[in-house]
């Protein structure tokens, strides 16, 4: 009773916060509070108590031990030979390396859900990247949940991809310089000549907002998890395409055989580091756990591209094409195949109402 | 690798000497393995390597990316795997961490730290790295008088989980 009669007797008792400040930095706690403290018995225990849990904690997060500074410089010299004196890095190579980052998936994939306008045969070929081609399965719903990051900072489409037909592989070359593939051999059942559609680059650009980040987080009921220094306001810009499309025999909306070549996709960000990126854009409200927990697989090379399949429509597994890594996604109603690799930078894609072995060989084919 | 094509700032080597026993001190204290921490404290250089971070920004940069990259890794909890695997040796030499917590204590405040809110997992690391209470807000995005609050919570929610465990 009598702490209580103390307590109703004091104007102000300090929060938790200042009491545990005034365990390891009692400086920064103003001298009322700590008058205030002193001479209170109930803030005294709050004190203690703070005291003890700040004791137990520096105990448990214990790590003692010693640094070795010269053999981790070699180690980290070793792992990464680039000259360490070298100047400040040039826009190409970042560009060249966040090619590669998931990241740049990610924006990709929004930039085509978002309506870049591109032809059907043409979507999904800007959502591929260099090097190598790997499926992560989503559910459908996940793809329409993946974060619209309009809600984490301002996209703009800068320029779209204008796709439009043109009248054979010699027009292609030429407004793509892209090399046009040839079909060596039609697969049974296609035949004719196929029809040819281009489209020019589109360019988008995403700046990264802490306090678009922080009203989505509050509209999806979650909290926003703390921002990585120098993110907020940070930009990143993709620049996908030229690509070409050959297509043969389109009906009810499914093309014979789809023959897709295209540039891939480049990225470059204003500065922050791309794991810090990745991690972060990871961890947003929205984005499945499973998802979540796949795309942050990609992370150990960096050389891999999730290129999301709805799981309830389509199944991929991989391949070869002429010695390149390749992924083949099957419909699973056996209505379309499609096979896609990457190599020097450039996606190749062949699809069709066609068997595996049929897609495969088409692209085995290609001169 | 593409990496070896990558430039990098030219105070690295400068800044790694200066900073990097404080990078892997931070990985640590999430990690309770100094090995584990090492590796973190690489990612986070090259990591480092690659930004314009101003130089006097560089220590709280880099202790709060080695608190985010070493919680990621013990959320995802493959290094811890991988290494258990590669390395069954780290049984007999265990960590000096060892001597002040057991290895079943320490796997529980892992536990712990996993499942504490982002925010109060960094702000009571960093803290406990020494940052101090303004450093802390600054790295956080956190007003300084919020500090004491939220790192008083970990402490709380700590502290239940490990008594909760003890007595169970």
């Amino acid at each position: 009773m009598r702490l209580l009669e103390h307590r109703s007797a004091q104007r102000h008792h300090p929060g938790d916060g200042v009491l545990r400040r005034l365990v390891d930095e009692p400086a920064g706690v103003p001298d009322a509070d700590r008058a205030h403290v002193a001479g209170c018995p109930a803030c005294l225990a709050g004190l203690a108590e703070a005291r003890a849990d700040a004791a137990a904690t520096a105990t448990a997060l214990s790590a003692e031990g010693s640094t070795d500074v010269d053999l981790a410089w070699r180690r980290f010299s070793a792992a990464a030979p680039a000259p360490v004196h070298a100047v400040a890095p040039a826009p190409a190579r970042r560009r060249h390396r966040l090619m590669r980052s998931p990241l740049v998936a990610a924006v990709g994939v929004v930039v085509v859900l978002g309506g870049a306008g591109a032809a059907a045969a043409g979507d999904w070929l800007q959502i591929f990247r260099t090097e190598q081609v790997a499926p992560v399965q989503v559910q459908t719903a996940d793809l329409v949940s993946l974060p619209d990051l309009s809600d984490y900072g301002d996209l703009q489409v800068v320029s779209e991809p204008d796709v439009h037909p043109v009248a054979d592989a010699a027009a292609a070359e030429q407004e793509t310089g892209l090399d046009v593939p040839e079909v060596a051999t039609l697969p049974a059942g296609v035949t004719g000549d196929p029809q040819y559609l281009v489209g020019g680059q589109v360019v988008a650009e995403f700046t990264f907002s802490a306090a678009k980040a922080a009203q989505a987080a509050a509209a999806a009921g979650e909290p926003l998890p703390p921002m990585p220094a120098g993110l907020d306001g940070s930009r990143f810009r993709l620049v996908a395409g030229p690509g070409v499309a050959a297509t043969w025999g389109e009906s009810h909306g499914i093309p014979a055989l789809v023959v897709g070549r295209a540039q891939a996709p480049t990225a470059f960000s204003s500065g922050v580091p791309f794991d810090t990126a990745r991690d972060y854009l990871l961890s947003l409200p929205g984005l499945p756990d499973d998802l979540a927990a796949q795309l942050r697989t990609f992370a150990g090379d960096g050389s891999t591209l999730p290129l999301p399949i709805p799981a309830q429509f389509a199944t991929s597994s991989s391949t070869q094409v002429d010695g390149h890594p390749a992924t083949v996604v099957a419909t699973r109603d056996g209505s379309v195949t499609g096979v896609v690799w990457v190599s020097d930078g450039v996606v190749t894609a062949v699809a069709g109402s066609l068997t595996e072995d049929e897609v495969v060989g088409v692209a085995e084919g290609l001169r | 690798m593409t990496r070896s094509r990558d430039a990098v700032r030219p105070d690295l080597e400068q800044v790694f000497r200066a900073d990097y026993p404080r990078v892997v001190a931070v990985a640590a204290r999430v990690l309770g393995s100094r090995d584990e921490a090492e590796d973190v404290a690489q990612e986070v250089f090259i990591g480092f390597g690659r930004t314009s971070v101003p130089a006097d920004e560089a220590s709280r940069w880099l202790s709060v990316a080695a608190a985010h990259t070493a919680l990621n890794h013990l959320r995802s909890g493959r290094r811890r795997a991988a290494r258990e695997q590669a390395a069954p040796t780290d049984h007999v030499t265990p960590d000096v961490a060892d001597d002040v917590v057991t290895r079943d204590e320490r796997s529980r405040v892992r536990a712990a730290l996993a499942r504490l809110p982002r925010t109060q997992a960094v702000a009571l690391v960093l803290r406990h790295s020494g940052l101090s209470y303004a450093d802390v807000a600054a790295a956080l995005d956190l007003s300084p008088g919020s500090v004491g609050t939220t790192v008083r919570r970990a402490e709380a929610a700590l502290r239940k989980e490990l008594i909760r465990h003890a007595s169970a």
